[in-house]
């Protein structure tokens, strides 16, 4: 076997390693090379055995990807339709088994002659400094994806609280009361419940940037519920405001 | 050196006589291509600054603009230059210009939007996507486009990688989109090349390719005809290499690649699908005219095939596609009959206002001259050098489609639109045909007797006219496509903008309604709202919906269409009072469109506070949502 199949002894390790970092619940980023690798990998053994090595270069390279992409497209459906959810073991199933099943054919049809052996020929040949400038190219380029990052991570946005009183829809006869601070900073609040316009209970709050408080507040027969909330040190000025007029509540 | 005799039609394109005067004058000067992709990646740097800059306040300031403009002519113009110079480019050197072009685009693309999608469209399929991870079902609704779980083929392809390699569904998405369209364009390179025998022909025809206006947006992003492209590419090339004198031995491997290439692009787009069975009956044409037999049958076979696959899939998989594309046709149909008729009455003015400023509108048309212009002399090329190619003669008779998408620009109600969404397909042939004409030009005004002597002296003018001739056709690509001039740049939230609607505010508000509403009741929004509201919030946002926003009290109208389209709630963004709308429409169907001279009424915004019934549920400053159930709305 040795190097004539080296491709397939490759490709069936890539399916083995995949399936085992899934098991053993590897690290995304180790989870993204093998991954990758593994969606390659059937492409790559179709476009073998199906157009071998008659073609190079770009050519090849186009039709494996374009077979890569077509696996999941088209085994998607055959998942689905097989009633397999579309989840991690479903696709790391359907891959390396295509995968696996690629590698027998090729490596049954290289031994019966009627596929070229594997051989390896980098054809292209750079001279170090423009390798060196395709390298910088990539680091620039990277940089301007970052740039472009930090200019999201620092755009200034003008904060916002956000008051909710709402019916809930898994349990319709209480409301939802939550208070969220996307203000940027730790924030103190006063939130007031009011029942047909009288208060009914009062909660002080203080929450750091991207927090919410949430409570489950009953919802009683003829009476308008209200909530009213205050940013601190203003006491007088409701910042938020949210009511539900008065219902009449369904038996249980 | 490309020498005229040799740069059409003949094999290769492309030669150098070693030690002649063409060698010399290429030693002289070559800027190398590793060069050109470190000034493209410099370009891509640029954009990003100017992004940034608009992000941090100064999208209306002058120079964040030029800096985005300096950056887009470093990508472009050294490609350009180095396409269309007579110095001799290795295949290799072709490729990886055409490589680096469509790279550095596609990241600038992605520095717009580089955290999460912010595009309407992309968060539709970002919907679908996710409906499939939580699921790990295919064919879930997707009330923001309801066609899009239909042809889950960009989706599967997401979420598998997502599902292997544990990345967000948007970072796979950008893997998979920015690879589908890089190989969509390699793909249309490796079958230019084999067309015309020529890297360069294929090289300036992809360039060419490139002003195409959605090149640069819409054809990379995550959007399922990104992906379909791809696989309308990889069928085609199959069928090139099925049908090759050569391809004897491989000939049914090549067909089963065409056959799964579309499949693969029938579960994936509708349109993409239609158009690759309308393609091959054009080669299957091409064939017959030239009397090439086996690609006539070929090409007739794999139409038929395509034509089943994608009737059957109408049929059993989206029934829903003929009510989806009927506006479409019907559309397409009406710009046919106002140009038969001489024009149709609510046809845009060409010089609107709605179709941005007039330097922009004179680039189009500095581009449309160009191509209309370039398209004959390429036809005569074909009739001259290649008119017993069947290719060739294919992409003769489809590149007739760009006149047909002039005039219903020009002409059609909403031409502009479907003009911008068919030219994906109609450059490809078009692209090819001009390329035909570029290379005969530039070679041919350098075989003039009166220049011929001054050969290498006159050849940077006519490398430099030929070049400014692309840029401007790729600039107005640049320039009328997308972002709109209106926001080419990041900034500030604006009103029924595009990506620039999409804030946090918006986006926390829609997260809200699915964590507490669950997803799916109906809503009431304005046009910036909407896609976030259905996307990142899962509801179901009813369009047509302006009656309820445009009046102090309960109009009966409103009454009547909150009754009708039975809904819920109603979204409302209290800066709808403070801005006029960026793209001239505050709704997404709003007959004042472009006609607004100052912003909505607060009052109008606030009436529902004032309706007895009506629940005020949300509340973060700008954006209130009120619950019309058991309101005056609903006769309560």
């Amino acid at each position: 076997m040795a190097r004539s199949q080296a491709d397939v002894v490759g490709t069936a390790l890539v399916a083995g390693l995949a399936c085992g970092a899934a098991a053993v619940g590897a690290p995304t980023a180790a989870m993204t090379v093998l991954g990758i690798a593994l969606f390659i990998a059937p492409g790559y053994l179709l476009g073998q055995l199906l157009v071998g090595s008659r073609v190079a270069g770009l050519e090849r390279a186009a039709v494996i990807t374009g077979l890569a992409l077509a696996v999941p497209a088209l085994g998607g459906l055959l998942l689905y339709a097989a009633g397999v959810p579309l989840h991690r073991p479903g696709w790391l199933g359907l891959l390396a088994g295509l995968t696996l099943a690629g590698d027998l054919a090729l490596f049954l049809r290289r031994r019966f002659g009627q596929v070229a052996p594997f051989t390896w020929q980098p054809s292209l040949h750079l001279p170090p400094w423009q390798v060196a400038a395709f390298a910088a190219a990539v680091l620039v380029a990277a940089g301007g994806v970052g740039l472009a990052r930090t200019g999201v991570a620092i755009q200034p946005q003008s904060g916002f609280t956000q008051v909710w009183l709402s019916p809930q829809h898994q349990n319709e006869r209480a409301l939802s009361l939550g208070v969220g601070n996307d203000q940027g900073r730790t924030t103190s609040y006063r939130l007031v419940l009011l029942r047909n316009d009288r208060v009914s209970a009062t909660w002080n709050l203080t929450l750091a940037a991207g927090r919410t408080w949430q409570r489950s507040v009953p919802l009683m027969n003829s009476a308008k519920v209200a909530a009213r909330l205050y940013r601190l040190p203003d006491f007088t000025h409701p910042y938020r405001y949210v009511s539900i007029p008065a219902v009449t509540v369904a038996g249980p | 050196m490309t020498t005229a005799d040799e740069s059409i039609g003949e094999r290769p394109a492309v030669t150098s006589r070693p030690g002649g005067p063409a060698a010399q004058s290429a030693a002289q000067f070559r800027l190398p291509v590793s060069v050109v992709a470190v000034l493209a990646a410099i370009g891509v740097l640029l954009a990003a600054a100017a992004y940034t800059s608009g992000r941090l306040g100064h999208a209306t300031s002058s120079w964040p603009d030029r800096t985005y403009w300096l950056g887009q002519l470093l990508i472009l113009t050294p490609v350009a230059a180095k396409l269309l110079s007579r110095h001799v480019l290795s295949a290799a050197e072709t490729v990886t210009l055409v490589v680096a072009l469509t790279v550095a685009e596609y990241l600038v693309k992605v520095c717009y939007s580089p955290a999460a999608y912010t595009y309407a469209d992309e968060l539709m399929h970002w919907r679908t996507a996710t409906d499939i991870m939580q699921s790990g079902k295919l064919f879930t609704a997707n009330d923001l486009l309801p066609i899009s779980p239909d042809y889950p083929g960009l989706e599967e392809v997401t979420t598998g990688l997502t599902s292997v390699t544990g990345l967000s569904v948007f970072t796979s998405g950008l893997i998979v989109s920015g690879v589908a369209h890089l190989l969509f364009v390699c793909l249309l390179f490796v079958l230019f090349r084999r067309v015309s025998s020529s890297h360069r022909i294929a090289g300036v025809a992809l360039f060419l390719y490139a002003s195409e206006s959605l090149f640069e947006s819409f054809d990379s992003m995550f959007v399922y005809q990104t992906l379909a492209m791809s696989f309308f590419g990889l069928a085609l090339l199959a069928l090139c290499g099925a049908a090759a004198p050569q391809a004897a031995g491989s000939r049914t491997g090549w067909l089963t690649v065409a056959a799964l290439a579309a499949f693969a692009t029938v579960a994936t787009h509708h349109v993409t699908s239609s158009m690759l069975v309308a393609t091959l009956e054009v080669i299957t044409l091409g064939a017959l005219l030239t009397r090439n037999r086996r690609l006539a049958v070929l090409a007739s076979m794999l139409a038929l095939l395509s034509a089943a696959a994608f009737a059957s899939w109408i049929a059993f998989v989206a029934p829903s596609t003929a009510s989806y594309l009927r506006p479409v046709l019907d559309g397409t149909l009406q710009s046919f009959r106002a140009l038969l008729t001489g024009g149709h009455s609510g046809a845009p003015p060409v010089l609107s206002a709605a179709n941005g400023p007039l330097e922009n509108q004179a680039l189009a048309a500095a581009a449309v001259a160009i191509m209309s212009a370039l398209v004959p002399v390429g036809w005569l090329q074909v009739w001259r050098r290649y008119g017993r190619d069947p290719w060739a003669v294919a992409l003769a008779i489809g590149a007739v489609s760009w006149y047909v998408i002039v005039a219903i620009r020009l002409f059609g109600a909403d031409g502009g639109e479907l003009a911008g969404r068919a030219s994906t397909f109609v450059f490809i042939p078009a692209a090819f045909i001009a390329a035909l004409a570029v290379i005969r030009l530039t070679d041919n005004s350098l075989r003039r007797p009166i220049v011929r002597a001054d050969v290498r002296r006159r050849a940077p003018v006519v490398v430099a006219a030929a070049t400014t001739a692309a840029l401007v056709l790729v600039l107005n690509g640049l320039v009328n496509g997308w972002p709109p001039f209106w926001e080419r740049l990041p900034g500030p939230y604006q009103v029924a903008g595009a990506e620039r609607s999409v804030g946090p505010e918006q986006i926390a508000s829609a997260d809200w309604a699915l964590a507490v509403l669950g997803p799916g009741n109906r809503f009431a929004t304005d046009e910036g709202d909407l896609p976030v509201l259905g996307s990142y919030g899962d509801q179901v946002t009813v369009g047509d919906d302006r009656v309820l926003y445009v009046s102090p009290t309960v109009m009966p109208a409103a009454a009547h269409l909150v009754q009708s389209q039975s809904i819920g709630y109603v979204l409302v963004d209290r800066q709808l009072s403070k801005m006029l709308p960026a793209s001239g429409q505050y709704f997404p169907v709003d007959p004042d469109a472009g006609r607004y001279a100052r912003p909505l009424p607060l009052a109008d915004l606030t009436k529902f506070d004032r309706v007895p019934g009506v629940a005020r549920i949300y509340d973060a400053g700008n954006i209130v949502v009120y619950d019309l159930q058991g309101s005056e709305y609903y006769g309560s």
